[in-house]
């Protein structure tokens, strides 16, 4: 179930640092028409308090890992926080994407699955501890 | 014989005993375990929910619209001529046309940051003429402004009336766009405001929103803003440049005009 997480994990880290670079470097800025990732990343919600959200997924993976490294009953309450808070703001997310921006972006989307997979393996793992 | 066998029967009853005992304590341990580990992982719920929601409000809250850059529309647009909505004089060998919409911040900050050197480099020499395209595809906001600035180009002030809205440009469909506003952007444009507004709902402001939507989809322009050039009365097609980089746009130019 740890290298699941870790699995898991990983391509959601790959996700969030492709999101991460399109954001930082993506051309020049545009209001863009076409509905998707473009409108998702350019809004407002893009950013918290000024951090990009793809890098906080970034970050949000990678401490995720970093308690995977080690096994014991408080690393395995560290993963299942990390990734249930990680959940909750995915969800939060994605409600924007439907209910207010009115855009689907396929990435930001398959990183709330993954996150979602990581919320419910690493409660998994809480309980099912020897 | 019998004595041996009531100690063994003896002894087998304390084992027995203490076995249970010990069962009894690990269930015990177990529970208390478990009943740890639950808590832990109801706290470490609750502490997620506490951050995602934080992290939510901060994020519905957060990215404060930028306050209206200085309302004093600048002026680099002073004396040029204007005829049906196009900058500049009408001989240009060159029509530039921006795509905008005038809800859209990035369009803002083109008409703050690059817009004066192009009217001063390309327009004011005789070498281009701007035109453009109110798409309106932000919001209720956009089509409203859309409307009302066709209004203004009625009265040849399209271009000032843009310069006057972008300095006043409010937060995306937070429905600042109302008649009061538009008035005083009007007011500010040099635009006789009942005039523009009485012409938001025109067949004319109609046909403007369409041919600005028809062009856009012929282009494939994906989003605002967006530069197109054409050279005398040839093809429309999107200028290679950065609309917020004026020497981006000057070299682009500059590459157009050697054909």
């Amino acid at each position: 179930m740890r290298a699941a997480c870790g699995a898991v994990a990983l391509i959601g880290l790959a996700i969030a640092g492709y999101l991460t670079a399109v954001r930082l470097t993506g051309g020049a800025p545009v209001c863009a028409i076409a509905h998707g990732c473009d409108v998702v990343q350019q809004s407002r919600y893009a950013e918290v308090a000024g951090v990009p959200v793809a890098l906080l997924g970034l970050a949000g993976y990678g401490a995720i890992l970093a308690s995977l490294a080690r096994d014991g009953e408080g690393w395995r309450t560290a993963t299942a926080f990390l990734s249930l808070a990680g959940l909750g703001f995915s969800a939060w997310l994605t409600y924007v994407e439907i209910a207010i921006l009115d855009a689907i972006c396929i990435w930001c989307v398959a990183s709330a699955a993954c996150m979602a997979a990581l919320a419910a393996l690493s409660v998994r793992r809480v309980l099912a501890q020897p | 014989m019998r004595q041996k066998e009531i100690v063994v029967s003896k002894q087998a009853t304390l084992e027995h005993r203490r076995a249970s005992r010990q069962a009894a304590e690990r269930a015990h341990t177990a529970r208390e375990r478990r009943g740890r580990r639950l808590r832990r992982l109801a706290a470490a719920v609750a502490a997620a929910a506490v951050l995602a929601t934080a992290a939510a409000i901060i994020s519905s809250s957060g990215g404060s619209p930028a306050a209206p850059a200085a309302a004093v529309p600048s002026t680099p647009l002073a004396g040029l001529p204007e005829r049906d909505g196009v900058l500049g004089d009408p001989r240009a060998p060159l029509t530039v046309t921006e795509y905008v919409d005038l809800q859209c911040p990035v369009c803002a900050q083109a008409a703050r940051e690059s817009l004066p050197s192009l009217v001063r480099d390309h327009v004011r020499t005789g070498r281009v003429k701007l035109a453009v395209r109110t798409l309106h595809f932000l919001g209720p906001d956009s089509v409203r402004a859309a409307r009302v600035a066709a209004g203004a180009e009625r009265q040849g002030r399209l271009w000032a009336f843009l310069d006057a809205f972008y300095a006043r440009q409010g937060a995306e469909n937070s429905g600042y766009v109302t008649d009061a506003f538009l008035r005083e952007v009007a007011r500010t444009a040099g635009v006789d405001a009942d005039a523009a507004l009485g012409q938001a709902d025109s067949a004319f402001a109609t046909k403007r929103l369409e041919q600005a939507n028809a062009a856009a989809a012929a282009l494939g322009v994906e989003g605002t803003p967006t530069l197109t050039v054409r050279r005398g009365d040839g093809p429309e097609h999107v200028l290679d440049a950065n609309p917020l980089d004026p020497a981006s746009v000057s070299a682009a130019l500059a590459r157009e005009a050697r054909g």
